[in-house]
């Protein structure tokens, strides 16, 4: 034990003696900071972004109480938009679906900046509308990449590693007095891993103190405490990982610059160049899709069904929607063109599932592509992991966008139901469908 | 000076390491240059195939009204250059698919990134990546020991004995250095330049791409070879530069380039929208009857055509309503987007500006931009499709008022024929000389550089220093 406690006493007067390890360090942590600062600064704009909408959202109803009001005193005409008829009563209840920021987005930004957070829903929507675009951002910065903790952690930290290790064993063979240390009662083996642990145990510190510290700010242990859990232990597996590939190459290395060498070269590998040849690949095989399918069906195959007779659409809507039959309105023999034109959306919905379907098919097939490369390339799958973790991954937007198309049919059934049943929309309805949509 | 890059060489070309290394890149240069062509073209080619087909519809659209006709709408699809195949910038991250219709300026859509899990934070191994990233690093390797071994084996205490001037040596040394990455970079273009069809303006952007490299490789070789000669040993050396390359590569730009954004802040989307909605909203509305602007428009017109009313017209007053609600909405789309514009070319010169103390900053920026895929081809690209879109709407507009209708005659239309005269969307990267003034900074701050080092490596390197 007191020999583990004077290699560690020893490794600790070796690093405070090292000015160039010192400032790696404190750049680290800087880098560290910045990163999680920048987490929490999105997390925070987010939030009050979404409850700027929120609060919009509660002026508006109040407008259309008010306008409920006034209408049912006699006060106010109805508007060209009848607010009595379900299908606009629908229309101006505010149902925005929000992706609300998970508290531990702090450690990862992930995709989070490649796709909006927001999005008002109305019958009409699809999930690949072009208002669900990403926030405004310099593309360029966007291409050299945000600083968060994720970056930091599985980019930088290895690189750290590297500058704290290069010369751990490899400096005693460089002046040439190796042999000499491990003619003492140590094997080269133990010798070398107790040094690394030092160092191990000296990263973790850093990293937990700072995720600790950022943790208690933004509320992850309130929200998100298996996820932190978890991303604790991904930390130390991601940190191991690099430390055990280390550990090899300072074991059998020639020296300090060769240990470098070997070991900037394997950080270039995992973290540059097999992540580019794996981009690169799955680009050929699945290039981009221009969506011209979804633009079809927002141009042509909604323009067809617009151009169907009343008869024809009403045959359509109650193939479609077989409860429909149910309805006062099918009880009816006379064609009410007003009704089925406002049901309408309730067909173009089906063809922006569809469709939605088969690019959510392709895209998962690529990303299949890129889980079996994972094998090869390591750092990628980790950095999804972290980003899976914090909910900013690309499934954490999939759900998103499965949660506004939940919304569509949730208003499209509401809209066919109760103008199909003839429904008068009152003040008291309003607020029940202000309800069903909060 | 060349017998002592002669005798770089030819140490080099002793070494089989060195040898393995240089087939190793130049075949993995070959590849990646040869898979980024495939990419590229097969990419082009879904492009063109999605412009054909949204062609094809607008070409083959039935007798509409033109205003219908304007909501229809078309696409325009963001082109690849050539040279995307080198080096993609922004594109991986821009949307590639923008709706130009009326009433409205969209923005582009549907990016590469958004539509899977994320892969690379340094993006596809394009050769770019290569040039950026690897071989600088192989210089690095190549040039850390490159006097601190001679120092170490005391070699060089012989050749200065000999005569050999310090300066000299160390120019010499970085030098050979330099030569060796100049040729992997040469061998790139000229690879390039064979497996795509190269005019002349293509030549002239590959040999910016060849200058900026190769002032990089020069800073790259010259600062590793400084801290060779300086430093007391190989390690330190060695250390020293990599801590610089990190610095440079991965930890400055991403730094500075969150930094910018923070001195500059884009507004919010929703900000954005909004403002535009409200700015819009004080217009007139193509479809409010009851706008002020309107009446006073319909003043006018009467007044010019001498009648009283709008069916008297022998136009179609709406076609004119619309027409200036679009024009009044054009200001609107440049006061707002121009705004953002204005920003992200602040936040561009703002980085660019860090190139005095990041070479690297000023190579991506250059290599982005001579290869047509930066923020400033990405912005020329939206506004030539917002001309194109103002330009369609206005012959709709006019079709509808000048056409041969009456105000109100909105069953009244327009046949195939109309619709096939007017011109579908083509976009021509804009010639380089036209962008150059952007990239002077990117320059400038690798010229700085060059300077800087030439002039260290000239006046601080001294027996006493190296000895």
């Amino acid at each position: 034990m007191n020999t583990y406690f004077e290699i560690f006493k020893s490794e600790l007067t070796h690093l405070v003696r090292s000015p160039f390890k010192l400032v790696s360090q404190s750049l680290f942590v800087f880098a560290l900071i910045y990163g999680c600062q920048n987490g929490l600064d999105l997390f925070n704009k987010q939030t009050k972004e979404i409850s700027i909408i929120k609060n919009k959202n509660k002026e508006s109803v109040q407008k259309m109480i008010l306008q409920y009001e006034a209408i049912e005193n006699g006060t106010q005409e109805k508007p060209r938009r009848d607010p009595t008829s379900p299908y606009w009563a629908i229309w101006n209840t505010p149902s925005h679906a929000f992706k609300y920021p998970s508290s531990m987005m702090v450690f990862s930004l992930g995709q989070s900046e490649q796709y909006g957070y927001y999005k008002r829903v109305t019958n009409w929507s699809s999930t690949f509308d072009s208002d669900l675009a990403e926030e405004i951002a310099n593309p360029e910065r966007l291409a050299i990449g945000t600083l968060d903790f994720n970056f930091v952690f599985t980019y930088l930290s290895p690189i750290l590693i590297i500058i704290l290790l290069f010369n751990i064993g490899g400096l005693e063979r460089d002046l040439k007095f190796a042999n000499l240390i491990y003619l003492q009662s140590i094997s080269k083996r133990s010798l070398l891993f107790l040094r690394f642990l030092f160092y191990f145990v000296l990263v973790v510190l850093i990293l937990f103190i700072l995720l600790f510290f950022y943790a208690l700010v933004a509320d992850v242990f309130k929200n998100e405490f298996f996820n932190l859990i978890s991303l604790f232990s991904s930390i130390i597996l991601y940190l191991l990982f690099w430390f055990t590939a280390f550990y090899f190459i300072n074991y059998y290395g020639r020296g300090s610059s060769d240990n470098a060498i070997k070991m900037i070269s394997l950080w270039l590998a995992l973290c540059i160049v097999i992540p580019g040849i794996v981009h690169q690949v799955t680009a050929i095989i699945y290039p981009v899709n221009y969506m011209t399918d979804y633009l079809d069906v927002s141009r042509e195959q909604r323009g067809k069904i617009f151009d169907l007779s009343s008869d024809s659409l009403e045959v359509e809507l109650v193939d479609e929607f077989p409860w429909l039959k149910n309805t006062l309105y099918a009880a009816d023999s006379t064609i009410n063109s007003s009704i089925v034109n406002r049901s309408v959306s309730g067909l173009v919905n089906i063809l922006n599932k569809n469709v939605a379907s088969k690019i959510e098919t392709s895209n998962e097939d690529k990303n299949k592509f890129i889980k079996k490369l994972n094998i090869i390339n390591p750092v990628t799958a980790f950095q999804n992991h972290i980003n899976a973790l914090a909910s900013t991954d690309y499934y954490a937007y999939l759900h998103f966008r499965n949660h506004i198309q939940s919304i569509i049919d949730k208003k499209i059934r509401l809209i066919l139901e109760d103008t199909w049943n003839k429904v008068l929309v009152s003040k008291d309805t309003y607020i029940e469908y202000v309800n069903k949509f909060q | 000076m060349i017998d002592i890059i002669i005798n770089e060489w030819r140490m080099f070309l002793r070494d089989k390491l060195f040898v393995f290394s240089t087939v190793f890149f130049t075949f993995s240069l070959l590849v990646v240059v040869f898979l980024g062509t495939i990419q590229n073209r097969k990419q082009q080619n879904y492009r063109i195939e999605a412009q054909e087909h949204v062609r094809n519809q607008w070409e083959s659209l039935e007798a509409m009204n033109p205003h219908s006709a304007a909501h229809y709408g078309s696409y325009a699809f963001k082109p690849l250059s050539v040279l995307n195949s080198m080096d993609s910038g922004v594109n991986d991250l821009t949307g590639n698919v923008i709706k130009l219709e009326g009433h409205v300026q969209n923005e582009i859509v549907y990016s590469e990134v958004s539509q899977a899990l994320s892969v690379s934070k340094f993006g596809k191994l394009k050769s770019s990546l290569i040039l950026q990233y690897v071989i600088p690093l192989f210089l690095i390797f190549l040039a850390y020991g490159t006097l601190s071994s001679e120092k170490e084996t005391q070699r060089i205490k012989l050749l200065v004995f000999q005569g050999v001037s310090i300066t000299k040596l160390t120019f010499a040394k970085s030098l050979s250095i330099w030569i060796y990455g100049f040729l992997l970079l040469l061998i790139t273009v000229v690879f390039q330049s064979l497996v795509n069809a190269i005019d002349l303006e293509l030549s002239l952007r590959l040999m910016l791409i060849i200058v900026s490299y190769g002032f990089y490789y020069y800073i790259i070789s010259s600062v590793a070879t400084y801290f060779s000669a300086t430093l007391k040993n190989n390690t330190s050396a060695l250390s020293s530069i990599l801590a610089i390359w990190i610095m440079w590569t991965i930890f400055l730009p991403k730094i500075w380039g969150n930094t910018v954004e923070k001195i500059h802040p884009l507004p919010s989307r929703q900000n954005f929208k909004s403002n535009m909605k409200e700015d819009r909203s004080k217009g007139i509305d193509g479809h409010n009857p009851r706008d002020k602007r309107r009446e006073d428009l319909k003043e006018k017109i009467l007044a010019e055509y001498g009648v009283d009313s709008l069916k008297n017209l022998p136009i179609n007053f709406d076609g004119i309503v619309m027409q200036k609600d679009e024009e009044y909405g054009d200001k609107v789309w440049d006061k707002h987007f121009g705004s953002n514009y204005n920003i992200l070319s602040k936040q561009k010169f703002l980085y660019q500006l860090s190139g005095f103390l990041n070479p690297f900053a000023s190579l991506q920026s250059a290599s982005m931009g001579f290869c047509g895929t930066d923020m400033i081809h990405h912005l020329d690209f939206l506004r030539k499709s917002e001309d194109y879109r103002r330009n369609l709407i206005k012959t709709l507009n006019d079709a509808h008022a000048y056409g041969g209708s009456k105000t109100g005659d909105w069953g009244w239309t327009v046949d195939n024929d109309f619709f096939k005269s007017v011109e579908g969307f083509t976009y021509v990267t804009p010639k380089i000389k036209e962008k150059i003034k952007y990239y002077f900074i990117d320059f400038s701050a690798l010229l700085f550089w060059g300077i800087f080092i030439t002039a260290l490596i000239r006046f601080r390197i001294n027996k006493n220093l190296v000895l």
